[in-house]
């Protein structure tokens, strides 16, 4: 684990997202789009941002929000998020 | 589909919510039962007859219909075309102050310039503020998730009336002052119900519920009425179990949904050998929304210096929100300031306002003096009007409890502020496998608008887990 970003992100925020949204974790790839490929809306996005917001313990910041759309962007905006975190930013 | 099971699907609660989820479960082929404790389906969207007048008791008229909207998706998707009619009010709501009148058109942008001509001076504004919040579900909206309306208006206006008028839907609709509301929860607000709202069934509201359970029935559907859920239990880790309070029937099924009282659900139906004690920690600690006083009058002769029939008339005093959410909070006859009235018909009216629970006892001994005060307020716009009353009734917050077991009467589940909104364990989703979510106990929507799109949305998330083809 590095800057505590856990080693398994991507597993933990598959789950995540897939319990958030109430799909199986199988069903998300790195690439698949929140909202055309899965019918996100604003009110899931949102709910996808406070289940990240309060798992980790950060806060995404406004211009990442449009970057909410895969796991392999989420995974960014977590890593930024943890390494600002542990920076102390 | 599922022969270990009793049913596929139990839902509990024939709400809207209810209503819409077990239809499209049904639909699909799903066995599904629907349990409601009171004799007739509807929850807040029901309608009663007395002496000659008609009422809908609490939801008195339906937004998101336009085009694409979540009531017209769900009319059309199933099949319900032919069976309602929904006729729009046009002005479908009058924001009435001491030095304003504004109408809510069909016509959005006939209302944006009813905005623009009592505030000249906040004109682009007005525009900016208009076109951010009808832009229909844009990822932005995620960036207002922490923020309430109080944050978005100051963004928008300087104004302190301007933003009064703006707020009032808001408290009357949701039941906080722009200071506690989510601002994501008043925008969905603004865009389902102010600027997409005064559409009315063909009947009346309890139509609305009455053709969403035949629906329900024709699709196979099995409704339980007059008898209520006392028990879930889960064997087996996987199995839930349901047990009904009259002839302790118990029924098995692989899926529960849940359009009740959140509380009710996991503390008392489930209870804490099930659920986790922090979840059940968690939930006493939240803060349920506000209950409702409801007066409906009818008259001997049409008073014709009322509204348009099927508007909704907002009046406000004075622009101070935050005071008349703290009235609101202690509901008594020496504080009655606000209300909203809804218009029938000209012979007959009902008139809301936001209020606490308290207790049983105490709204049998104000309820007499609050429904006389409110009717001395009403006769400062409509003089005499007493004096046309032949029917009298009320609603009080404890009503609104014995008629659906919401906690403290809540006429919005849980208080909609930023905090509280997408409750992770509180959307559809929920710590127990197989149990949904789908009323405004959810934490993610409100309004009948909202919580048919969660009744759709929960049923998809189930057909998706089947692999179903839901179409």
């Amino acid at each position: 684990m590095q800057n505590n970003i856990p080693d398994n992100l991507e597993n933990e925020l598959k789950q995540l997202i897939a319990l958030t949204i109430g799909i199986s974790p199988e069903e998300l790839e790195i690439t698949t789009n929140f909202w055309s490929d899965l019918g996100v809306d604003s009110i899931k996005a949102i709910a996808i941002t406070v289940a990240i917001e309060r798992r980790y313990k950060v806060t995404v910041r406004d211009e990442q929000i449009p970057q909410i759309t895969t796991v392999g962007q989420v995974i960014e905006i977590v890593k930024d998020a943890l390494k600002k975190k542990s920076d102390g930013k | 589909m599922l022969s270990k099971y009793d049913y596929d699907a139990i839902v509990i609660g024939a709400g809207v919510g209810g209503l819409v989820c077990g239809c499209y479960l049904a639909k699909a082929g799903l066995k599904t039962v629907i349990i409601e404790k009171n004799p007739k389906v509807g929850g807040y969207c029901t309608s009663f007859s007395s002496k000659g007048f008609s009422f809908d008791t609490f939801v008195h008229s339906l937004g998101s219909c336009r085009k694409n909207g979540n009531i017209t998706k769900i009319i059309e998707e199933l099949n319900l075309t032919n069976e309602i009619t929904l006729n729009r009010s046009d002005p479908s709501d009058i924001i009435i102050t001491p030095n304003h009148r504004i109408f809510f058109w069909s016509d959005f942008r006939k209302t944006i310039q009813e905005f623009q001509e009592n505030f000249p001076k906040e004109a682009k504004n007005i525009k900016d503020f208009f076109s951010y919040l009808l832009n229909h579900n844009n990822i932005s909206l995620v960036s207002i998730r922490n923020n309430t309306f109080k944050d978005l208006l100051d963004r928008y206006f300087a104004n302190a009336e301007l933003k009064a008028i703006l707020g009032f839907p808001v408290l009357g609709n949701i039941g906080l002052p722009p200071s506690l509301a989510s601002a994501f929860a008043a925008l969905k607000l603004y865009q389902e119900f102010m600027f997409d709202g005064g559409y009315y069934p063909s009947g009346n509201m309890q139509t609305f519920a009455d053709v969403l359970a035949h629906k329900f029935n024709d699709y196979g559907g099995e409704l339980i009425l007059s008898n209520l859920v006392k028990k879930i239990d889960i064997k087996n880790n996987k199995t839930m179990e349901i047990i009904l309070a009259k002839k302790n029937i118990s029924m098995s099924s692989k899926y529960v949904i849940s359009n009740i009282d959140a509380i009710q659900t996991f503390s008392c139906l489930l209870g804490e050998t099930i659920v986790d004690k922090h979840f059940l920690n968690k939930l006493s600690t939240m803060k349920t929304s506000l209950s409702m006083f409801i007066l409906y009058l009818g008259f001997d002769n049409e008073i014709e210096k009322l509204p348009k029939e099927g508007s909704n008339v907002w009046y406000l005093p004075h622009y101070d929100i935050e005071k008349l959410y703290i009235g609101a909070e202690k509901r008594g006859a020496n504080n009655i300031a606000e209300y909203m009235m809804h218009i029938f018909t000209k012979k007959n009216i009902s008139i809301f306002i936001n209020a606490n629970f308290d207790s049983k006892e105490y709204w049998n001994a104000h309820k007499e003096e609050i429904s006389i005060k409110l009717i001395k307020k009403l006769e400062i716009s409509f003089p005499c009007l007493s004096q046309k009353i032949v029917y009298r009734q009320m609603t009080t917050p404890y009503v609104l409890y014995k008629t659906t077991l919401n906690q403290k009467g809540a006429a919005y589940g849980w208080a909609s502020m930023p905090s509280q909104f997408a409750e992770p364990g509180l959307t559809q989703i929920t710590p127990i496998e197989n149990l949904y979510l789908c009323s405004h106990w959810s934490t993610l929507a409100q309004g009948v608008g909202g919580v048919a799109y969660l009744g759709n949305n929960t049923a998809k998330l189930i057909l998706r887990k089947e692999r179903i083809n839901s179409k």
